[in-house]
Parts: C-alpha cells; sequence; structure tokens
C-alpha cells in the first residue's frame, strides 16, 4: 500500500510565502518514490491547484488546512504524513492521524529508498 | 523632544464644538513604499527604516516640498507586532548592522529622532516621542499645525514584519494566563481585536437576525478594491480575489472569524505631508482639507465590552466627529472606516448612519451594491483586508477621491468629502478631509 504526505505550501514548499525548506524537485521525486501527494494550505483551493499546474506536478489532492480529514477518509494510504511549519498544521494533522513533520532535515529520511 | 504627552493636541471629549482649526490644515501629500510581506533580513533598502525614508520622500515629492521645509516631524514608535511579537518583532539577537542599522532602530522600529538625523532634517522643531498610531497621529498632525506648532509636517507610520510567527511571543507564549487574559489567551492570541469585538458580532447577529457569513459581501469587496490599489500588497503581489465558496468554506481563526476576515501583516510604510491651507495653495497638488480630528479612548465597564457597549461608544465616536466637524452622515461621501478584522466595521457604519444605515442594517448594505462604480462606494480603498496590514488605505484613498487620482477605485459618486480612521471601538480617532476648506 502506498504513503501519502500531505506538504502544507507557505512556509513549507520553495515555492511559498515565506520559501520553505521542500523544492518542487523534491515533490517531484516524491511522486516518482509512489507517495500519494497533494497539498493542504490555507490557501484557497483554486490557489493551490494552479500552483500545481504552473510546475506540472500532478497531485491526487488539493485541500483547505481543516479538511485533512477528507483526505484521510479519501485515501487509503499505509502511512499518512502532514509536512508544516506551523502549529496549526501541527494541530490538523494529529487531530487526523497523520504523523506531522517539520520541513527541515528531519524529513530527509522520506526520499530515502 | 518634547513628549507628546506634554501637548495637549487631542480632540478627546464630548461637547467640543466645531474645530477651530476647520478649514484651516491640509494634506497636501502622500507616500507608499513598496509592501512586502516580510523582511528578509539581508535587503538593507528594504528595512523599515529604508522604507520610512522612501515613504517620506515620496510625500515630499508629491507636494512639492524640500526636507529644509519639513518643521514637524510625528512617527509612531511602537512596534505593530507589539509586545507579543515575539522572534517577528525583534531583530536581537542576531547582530546589527552598521549605522544607521546598528540597533533596533531602523530595523524593527522607527521614530522622529531616527528620521531626523538619518534623513538630515535640519530644520525640525517639532518631533515629539511616544506617540501614537495612525489613527491619532493624523489628529495629532492637524492640531500641530493649526495650533502653529509646525507647519509643514510629516507623519509616518512604520508597520513592520520580521520571519517569525506574528503576534505568537511575549504573554503570548507563555503556558499561564493570569487576570483578565486568563478568560481570552486559552484560545490563542486573542487579547487583540479578533476576541473583543467577536463576542459583540455574535451578539450582533444574534440580535439582528444575522449569520456571521454575511460578512462575505464585504470582505469579498474589500479584496476587490484591493486589487485596484495599485500600491496595496494584493495588487503587488498577484492575491486572487476570493469568492463566496472560498469565504465560506476557509478556517476559523476564531469561530466564527475566519482567516479572510482578518488582515494580513506587512512590512510597509506610509508618510503623509500636513501643512496650513494657505501654504498647501502654493504646493504641487491640490490641497485636501482637513475639518475635523477626534480621538477617543473609552473606560472598559468589564473585561469584555458587549454588544452595547460597542455601539454607545461608537456612537459617541460619531457624534464627537459630526460635532466637531459641522456635518452629519448625508454629508459624507467616501467613508473609510477600519477593517482590520472584518467582523469590527459594521458597528462603524451604523454609528455614522453611512448612507442612512442604521443599527442592525449593516449585513443588508453589504448584501446591496457597494462596489466602488455603484451608489454606495463603501471602504473605496480596500482597508487593511485588501491591501495588507498597513493601518493607511483608508486615508490615501480618502485624499485620492478627493483629488479625483483613485484611477479605477474613483467613485461615480459626490466626493467631495472623506471620512476616515484606524481605531478600535475603544480606542483610536477620525479624521475628516474636505475638497474644500469649508
Amino acid at each position: 500500500m502506498a504513503k501519502l504526505i500531505s506538504f502544507d505550501i507557505d512556509g513549507t514548499l520553495e515555492t511559498g510565502d515565506p520559501p520553505g525548506y521542500i523544492t518542487m524537485a523534491r515533490v517531484r521525486e516524491a511522486l516518482e518514490l509512489g507517495y500519494i501527494i497533494g497539498s493542504c494550505s490555507d490557501r484557497t483551493v483554486s490557489q493551490q491547484q494552479r500552483m500545481w499546474m504552473e510546475h506540472a506536478i500532478p497531485v491526487a489532492f488539493t485541500v483547505l488546512k481543516h479538511q485533512l480529514d477528507r483526505v484521510r477518509a479519501e485515501f487509503s494510504a499505509e502511512v499518512y504524513y502532514h509536512i508544516g511549519d506551523t502549529n496549526m498544521d501541527r494541530h490538523y494533522a494529529e487531530r487526523n492521524g497523520f504523523a506531522y513533520l517539520f520541513p527541515d532535515t528531519s524529513i530527509d529520511h522520506l526520499w530515502m529508498p | 523632544m518634547a513628549e507628546q504627552s506634554e501637548y495637549k493636541w487631542r480632540r478627546d471629549k464630548d461637547g467640543l464644538g466645531v474645530w477651530e482649526h476647520r478649514g484651516k490644515v491640509a494634506v497636501a501629500g502622500y507616500g507608499h513604499s513598496p509592501i512586502d510581506r516580510r523582511w528578509d533580513g539581508v535587503s538593507m533598502d528594504k528595512t523599515l527604516g529604508a522604507y520610512c525614508i522612501l515613504a517620506c520622500q515620496k510625500a515630499m515629492d508629491d507636494a512639492g516640498v524640500t526636507k529644509d521645509q519639513i518643521d514637524g516631524v510625528i512617527c509612531c514608535d511602537s512596534h505593530i507586532a507589539g509586545p507579543s511579537g515575539g522572534s517577528a518583532s525583534k531583530w536581537a539577537p542576531r547582530p546589527y548592522f552598521a549605522p544607521p542599522y546598528d540597533s533596533e532602530w531602523g530595523l524593527t522600529l522607527v521614530n522622529a529622532e531616527w528620521l531626523v538625523k538619518t534623513m538630515g532634517l535640519k530644520n525640525v522643531k517639532f518631533a515629539p516621542t511616544k506617540v501614537p498610531t495612525i489613527g491619532e497621529m493624523v489628529g495629532m498632525a492637524s492640531q500641530a499645525v493649526g495650533d502653529g506648532v509646525c507647519s509643514t509636517c510629516l507623519v509616518i507610520y512604520p508597520c513592520g514584519n520580521l520571519e517569525g510567527r506574528y503576534r505568537r511571543g511575549g504573554e503570548n507564549a507563555d503556558d499561564y494566563a493570569k487576570g483578565a487574559r486568563q478568560w481570552v489567551a486559552p484560545w490563542g492570541n486573542h487579547g487583540g481585536n479578533d476576541f473583543i469585538n467577536t463576542f459583540p458580532h455574535n451578539q450582533y447577529c444574534q440580535k439582528y437576525g444575522f449569520h456571521h457569513d454575511d460578512l462575505a459581501p464585504f470582505v469579498i469587496n474589500q479584496h476587490k478594491n484591493g486589487m485596484l490599489t495599485p500600491w496595496g500588497f494584493n495588487a503587488t503581489h498577484g492575491v486572487e480575489p476570493i469568492t463566496v465558496e472560498d469565504y465560506k468554506s476557509s478556517r476559523y481563526i476564531l469561530n466564527p472569524l475566519r482567516i479572510w476576515d482578518c488582515d494580513r501583516p506587512v512590512q510597509a510604510s506610509t508618510a503623509y505631508l500636513f501643512t496650513t491651507a494657505d501654504r498647501a495653495k502654493d504646493m504641487r497638488q491640490k490641497p485636501v482639507y482637513v475639518l475635523n480630528h477626534s480621538q477617543h479612548n473609552f473606560k472598559q465597564p468589564s473585561t469584555q465590552a458587549d454588544l452595547n457597549v460597542m455601539e454607545m461608544w461608537t456612537d459617541r465616536a460619531a457624534k464627537r466627529m459630526y460635532e466637531g466637524a459641522g456635518m452629519g452622515p448625508k454629508d459624507v461621501d467616501i467613508f473609510n472606516p477600519y477593517d482590520g478584522y472584518a467582523v469590527m466595521t459594521q458597528f462603524y457604519l451604523e454609528a455614522f448612519q453611512w448612507h442612512g444605515v442604521k443599527r442592525g442594517e449593516a449585513m443588508a448594505f453589504y448584501a446591496g451594491d457597494i462596489s466602488v462604480k455603484g451608489p454606495h462606494p463603501f471602504s473605496s480603498g480596500g482597508g487593511n483586508l485588501g491591501n495588507g496590514r498597513t493601518r493607511s488605505a483608508m486615508y490615501t484613498d480618502s485624499i485620492e477621491q478627493l483629488r479625483g487620482t483613485a484611477g479605477k477605485r474613483q467613485v461615480t459618486v459626490r466626493a467631495e468629502t472623506a471620512l476616515a480612521a484606524f481605531t478600535t471601538p475603544p480606542n483610536g480617532g477620525w479624521i475628516m478631509l474636505g475638497k474644500h476648506p469649508s
């Protein structure tokens, strides 16, 4: 069964405001490694979708930050990760059964084979 | 430098009558720095100090005056992120830079002394310390010019934002909440206007039969107006307008306060140039006259004001302003109240009865045509919600509307008077501007 990664945007991805630790190249790598990936942000869903389209990355989901439960309900995965830089990320991740990860070197292991 | 408390400039009492300097003071220039989300900690041409200097220069250029003509500088020296700003408000313990950035001054704080020295303003005779926020500073400048304390006065409002969590330090980071904070702090950083206004807002909705999300048309309109404001954060950063669905599905910050009900902290500065009406006539722009200024600092009857108190406070503020200006609700063409949290704006709209809106009617008013090209161009500047937390969009739009230079935001209704404010229901100030001195 696949593993799932939910990415916060602002403060987490390089395209965020402020820019975060995770590059778009890394996101593509995650996709290639077989992860189910998507975003979970306070940005509107249309803004999230536009961002992924601009980077030509086909994501499985784009949800608002307080709607992480929808991801959990829609996708069956071996493990659920949410990577984000604020305590709100931690709050919604833990509330919905996701493992919370801060976007720094501590997450590099996710990209190891 | 004199502390502002030494100079009795406030008009903060009921029954003061028409302002003695009505039409004798004018706004002759304004200037905005670029607006960044945060300072990057590297670009020395984008520090808070650099942006204040740039805004001052633009205001002077707009008015057509030179540095040697400036004899008054009023600058709010408090950090907009407040004592709970945490890492978002203080550069230390990181190492400082070469002068003039060898302390917090110029990086996270700016005051008149720093500006006078750094800009080389040699003829300044009025540069008070510990001045209040912009809502009151414009009144202070108006009174100082009217009283002859100074004649050509820069008013500067710095709004700084560094990386880090805004207002999540200090006592807000504490595990314990003492005194009155015990009632609000457990729900997060709600010592500010979010909690203070959300509670009476809920009472408002119950009393008058509305739902919180009836604010959506107002918030969306603020974003639209912001996109028509060339200097604003939203317009310069490509922030897309939101839809009703975006609004209604957005996250609660403090139920029912949604994320789109809150303004966005930014790194920016705004400056205005106040002078006498006589001097303004010879300056570059057509003068915009000050018809009154008033302030209020109402005593809190308890730890949390309810709807009745909110309405009483705002009624008193409106009465003071109208009395001092010698005007009434029907005389106000442009109305730019404060909107830092969307839940408080209806209190002002109804108190001032702009376009006939009375208590309990704001939500229905929002549901109508409040666009800048319509018959009720409410908050035509887009406020903080549409431009970022500069707290100055209300003033700049009012000036531009009266000058007739608001561009795509220019209203189609009469634009000869404008009422603007940065104020909360209990504290702050209002200013009435006019295209004509009387």
